[in-house]
């Protein structure tokens, strides 16, 4: 989200320099309709207009995510356990949620996620703007390369988590035969047996997947800079670093933003490549926020528990989306 | 591009944007109260088994096993005119087919009439009242076999009938081995011994160890205490003797790749079926693979060479863990009558015999084992042994959370991150405060 | 003149080895883009020759690159089954409803972000945003129960709406960024000619805002196409099986997962998006960009 007041112009998207004759022209436009009783009804009209418009998109939204959001926050105040259908929805105040610290999973798998959190986003970022510069050079065969490696993407990320989860097979799995036929160490490793390496392995999943993604996001940021801004750094005689550093980074910012707050809610949220490929193990040590939240509906039949648990990541995804918002504000401000 | 339009101020929040969140707010109250209400509580009124109904049918099972799910399907109907069975395929996955289960009972719905539950889950359901008590239609409850029968009892009720067992025992390959172990010392040196002698085996001893359901069943097979008794203390020495075999199967004698660390039964599959172990700890639907009519070329290397046995057990009380699927009845459904009607042909030897040529499930019913089984297929025979070792899992409403304790217990583990002793001290606790939540609550 | 003479072969020089320099750079940039193309599409190499594997094979594991016996049964076995063919059909049309009814929807919205002076755009655009990033997961129960009593359980159509939330805050964000760029004057000229704002809006905004609302009609499609969560929770009945649920349920039975028919399927159900993207690509992400218009 932009720093500005206009809410209208979204981050990701330079205002291009107004030319003169379009304010004389729209100013001449506004004169010459005519008012009723000056600008206020116009306005009303207008806005009852915009509310219209706006209307439809809202509240679906809202039936689909609001909804869900106050029935949770219900549910976490009130005994919702099936196990326990006698004291059903009897008011539990807050023991859905002390009960999700003392279970003693909820803090672990908080470090955890947020561990995996900070490295896929720095991989998959650094590999994305990468992979977008390339992509914003002109060269034989960008349109395929383009296409090529946007297809990852298109598979459905439960089957791309058994998919991987076969690569990784430590007997049949592709990645030790490759290790091994390369004579490259690591290649007799059980990848989901030992905590780092499952680790890495669904990094790695998951980076294959959504790499491509943040790739289009920054390459569509990279096309907004205008060229001339390149040619008059070259001309300055700036290193290919400087013009990166000093002239694209800034300019990407909004882009950037935008493809951060994406990666790192996602990675944050993760679940289907977890459940796949390593159902929360060795042990428990890829056991997710997301996977306890569905532990808690569908192996405990706890909704108040889910409830709780599913407020807390909804609070923590507002915490991080605004933590990115301020950062870039300031950033811009100042 | 310039605006003509004012620049807002964006600090008062607009009166019409209040009002609407405030009525989405308490719409979504009055839904929440009114659908949370526990869905548990008596059902609608019974429609008669004689009266003209459908019933819905609630199974898992594509391929070979839909096909006989259809057989048994199209012969009840015949048999009664005026009930129609609708089947409701759910996922093959188990833990899948739970939620899709649960979803229907937290919504309180009436359908499915009859569902097709894993051994495991009957107590859990009946605690939340999801389940019909079937002791009103007095079931023969000693014509099954009495492992399987306890896991549909709960409280005094009966709240699900066996349909068909299956219990996991060690597969062995007859021609390496001459006779079976006893003792898992003598499953050691002769799979060493098997290995040394024959270099195209790749390991010794394939088994599940992978971070699911199976490595309970697993760690069960081989001697795991999960009784009554043992439960509220698991931390007893028959299972730390257990674990550390598991344990020191891959790291000290090298009979079981790390690799176990990541299988499931999938893999060991593959593993037996070509050739590379000479033992194998899997399901009875590996006898059908290795032996049956029309495996080839899939089972050559272990057709003809195929035995099975319940895992060897130093005590001399070996087990096997229970598997197999149950028949239960929706406490709301409205056709409880004919759902009986239908779980009782289910269990007829007819049936239960026919399931089990065309499909290889083994029947559930003592007296399914007879003559017309053995003759279309002869492995059952072999099969009983491992039967009369069948050892259900706990019967309790938090199993599934019982359940996921031991299976990080197992995979760490098998990983290596913790010993066996520390696991089980580590896990015995919360073991036992979950049963103590179910003991005092509900 | 004799410094010219003498220059020569050192600016030759120079430029020869910025000729080299140049290549080297150029040869280590290709070596760059070859290796991410690589990575990207090897595991659909794998997914491919996996699918035209027989049974055996595959249990035996990884043997080399190239697959010993082709065989074509996997996808026959797949495309035999009913029960496929007819998730396609579900997955076509319950991502292309929620696709078309999103571009409207949003259209209509962006507009009325980007145009009209309601007041608390800031805080719909917040909403927008964090409704973008929703734990799906935490929607599943409540809107579960609430599809029991309406009957929207195992329909198409309670997919179609759930699926908004995958579509709807992303397309609606960016099509009021991509309005927003769109200068007045082109509406102002309809206006003046006698259009109402509704036909301005379809007449004169739209068509110059193809670009941005192909972008987020492809992204949509591509979300509803993949989605597996929601699928699995709303939908039971094998005739109204979208894509994924097939997969998993057509590819696994309760101990095996068939690895053949699970990427047979795959390739089957990827390849049309392939080809889109691969047409599209270009409009894609220049409808992303929307810095320029033609």
């Amino acid at each position: 989200m932009t720093a500005r007041q206009e809410p209208v112009l979204p981050a990701g998207q330079a205002e291009p320099a107004p030319p003169e004759g379009a304010a004389t022209a729209t100013t001449a436009v506004a004169a010459a309709r005519p008012r009723r009783q000056g600008s206020y009804s116009l306005t009303k009209q207008d806005r009852r207009f915009g509310y219209a418009l706006v209307a439809p998109a809202v509240i679906v939204l809202l039936a689909i995510t609001a909804f869900p959001l106050v029935y949770n926050l219900w549910n976490s105040f009130h005994n919702a356990d099936y196990l326990f259908p006698t004291t059903f929805s009897d008011f539990s105040g807050v023991r859905n949620y002390t009960s999700m610290f003392s279970g003693g999973q909820f803090l672990p798998s908080l470090y955890r996620t947020l561990g995996f959190t900070a490295a896929s986003v720095a991989v998959e970022f650094l590999i994305g703007m990468a992979l977008a510069l390339a992509l914003s050079r002109k060269f034989i065969g960008r349109g395929i390369v383009r296409a090529a490696i946007l297809i990852p993407w298109a598979v459905p990320t439960v089957v791309s988590g058994l998919l991987w989860k076969s690569m990784f097979d430590p007997q049949n799995g592709f990645v030790n035969y490759l290790l091994n036929a390369l004579h490259l160490p690591l290649a007799h490793t059980t990848w989901l047996g030992q905590t780092w390496t499952a680790w890495g392995a669904v990094l790695i999943a998951d980076s294959w997947r959504n790499t491509p993604f943040i790739a289009l996001l920054l390459l569509a940021g990279l096309q907004v800079i205008p060229r001339d801004v390149y040619e008059a750094a070259k001309i300055d005689g700036a290193s290919a670093i400087r013009t990166f550093w000093r002239i694209t980074l800034p300019m990407l910012k909004p882009a950037i933003m935008v493809a951060l707050i994406f990666r790192t809610l996602s990675s944050f949220l993760i679940f289907d490549i977890v459940y796949a490929m390593t159902n929360g193990g060795p042990g428990d040590s890829t056991q997710v926020l997301a996977y306890l939240n569905w532990f808690a509906m569908n192996g405990e039949s706890n909704y108040g528990l889910g409830a709780a648990i599913s407020v807390a990541l909804m609070v923590m995804s507002l915490i991080i989306a605004a933590i990115y918002v301020t950062a870039f504000r300031t950033e811009q401000v100042g | 591009m310039r605006r003509i339009t004012p620049r807002l101020s964006g600090r008062t929040l607009p009166r019409r944007g209040i009002s609407v969140a405030a009525i989405a707010a308490t719409g979504a109250i009055a839904l929440a109260a009114c659908g949370s209400s526990s869905s548990s509580g008596a059902a609608g009124k019974q429609v008669p088994a004689s009266a003209k109904q459908t019933i819905v049918f609630a199974t898992q099972g594509l391929g070979s096993e839909g096909t006989a799910t259809a057989t048994a399907v199209k012969a009840f109907e015949k048999l009664h005119s005026n009930i129609k069975v609708q089947i409701l395929s759910l996922s093959p996955t188990s833990d899948v087919a739970f939620e899709q289960l649960s979803q229907r009972f937290t919504a309180g719905s009436t359908t499915p009439d009859v569902i097709t539950s894993d051994v495991i889950w009957p107590a859990q359901f009946a605690q939340s009242g999801w389940l019909a008590n079937l002791a009103k239609f007095h079931p023969a409850t000693s014509s099954y076999f009495p492992g399987q029968m306890a896991t549909g009892q709960y409280k005094g009720g009966v709240y699900a009938i066996p349909w068909f067992i299956n219990a996991e025992g060690l597969y062995y390959r007859t021609d390496l081995i001459k006779t079976p172990p006893t003792t898992t010392a003598q499953l050691v040196s002769d799979a060493q011994a098997a290995m040394r002698k024959d270099h195209s085996l790749k390991e010794g001893l394939a088994f599940e160890g992978d971070k699911y359901e199976g490595a309970v069943t697993a760690f069960q097979s081989m001697g795991g205490q999960l009784s009554p008794s043992v439960l509220g203390n698991i931390n007893t020495s028959a299972n730390a003797s257990v674990l550390t075999f598991m344990s020191d199967a891959i790291h000290k004698y090298h009979i079981a790749p790390s690799a176990v660390s990541t299988w499931e039964e999938s893999q060991v599959q593959d593993a037996w079926l070509s050739g590379q172990t000479p033992f194998a700890l899997n399901w009875p639907y590996i006898f059908a693979l290795s032996d049956g009519k029309g495996c080839k070329p899939g089972c050559a290397p272990v057709f003809g060479k195929t035995g099975w046995v319940p895992f060897p057990d130093a005590t001399g009380s070996p087990q096997a863990s229970l598997g197999g699927d149950d028949l239960a009845v929706n406490a709301k459904s409205t056709h409880q009558a004919a759902a009986w009607e239908f779980i009782q042909y289910l269990s007829s030897d007819s049936a239960q015999d026919a399931r089990a040529i065309s499909a290889g499930d083994p029947p559930s019913v003592k007296s399914a084992y007879n003559s017309q089984l053995y003759a279309a297929a002869p492995f059952f025979k072999q099969e009983q042994a491992v039967y009369a070792a069948a050892t259900p899992r706990p019967v309790t409403p938090v199993y599934t959370q019982i359940s996921s304790q031991l299976q990080t217990m197992i995979s760490s583990v098998l990983s290596g991150s913790s010993a066996p002793s520390a696991a089980l001290s580590g896990t015995a606790p919360t073991i036992k405060q979950l049963l103590s939540t179910v003991a005092s609550g509900g | 003149m004799a410094a010219v003479t003498s220059v020569v072969p050192a600016v030759k020089a120079a430029r020869r080895r910025m000729r080299t320099r140049k290549a080297a750079g150029w040869s280590g940039f290709y070596l760059m883009v070859t290796i991410f193309v690589v990575v990207s599409l090897f595991p659909f190499y794998w997914i491919l020759i996996t699918a035209l594997k027989t049974q055996p094979e595959i249990s035996a594991g990884t043997t080399g690159l190239f697959p010993a016996h082709l065989t074509w049964s996997s996808f026959s076995s797949i495309l035999s089954q009913a029960t496929f063919a007819r998730s396609l059909l579900n997955s076509v049309i319950v991502a292309l409803s929620t696709t078309i009814l999103t571009v409207i929807i949003a259209s209509l919205a962006g507009y009325g972000l980007s145009r009209t002076t309601i007041r608390g755009k800031q805080l719909i655009m917040g909403f927008l945003l964090v409704a973008g990033f929703f734990p799906v997961i935490a929607m599943v129960g409540p809107i579960f129960i609430t599809y029991r009593s309406l009957g929207l359980l195992d329909n198409l159509v309670g997919l179609v709406i759930v699926y908004f939330i995958y579509t709807l805050p992303l397309a609606t964000w960016f099509l009021t960024g991509f309005f927003g760029q769109i200068p007045r004057e082109l509406e102002e000229a309809a206006i003046v000619d006698g259009a109402t704002r509704l036909q301005a809006l379809r007449r004169v905004i739209i068509p110059v805002a193809v670009p941005g609302i192909f972008t987020v009609a492809i992204l949509g499609f591509i979300f509803c196409w993949n989605d597996f969560l929601l699928a699995l929770m709303f939908i039971s009945s094998p005739t109204k099986y979208t894509a994924p649920l097939a997969i998993m349920n057509l590819g696994q039975s309760q101990y095996q997962t068939y690895y053949n028919l699970i990427d047979a399927m795959v390739v089957i159900i990827t390849l049309p998006i392939a080809l889109i993207v691969l047409f599209a690509q270009r409009r894609i992400i220049s409808g992303l960009t929307a810095g320029s218009f033609r």
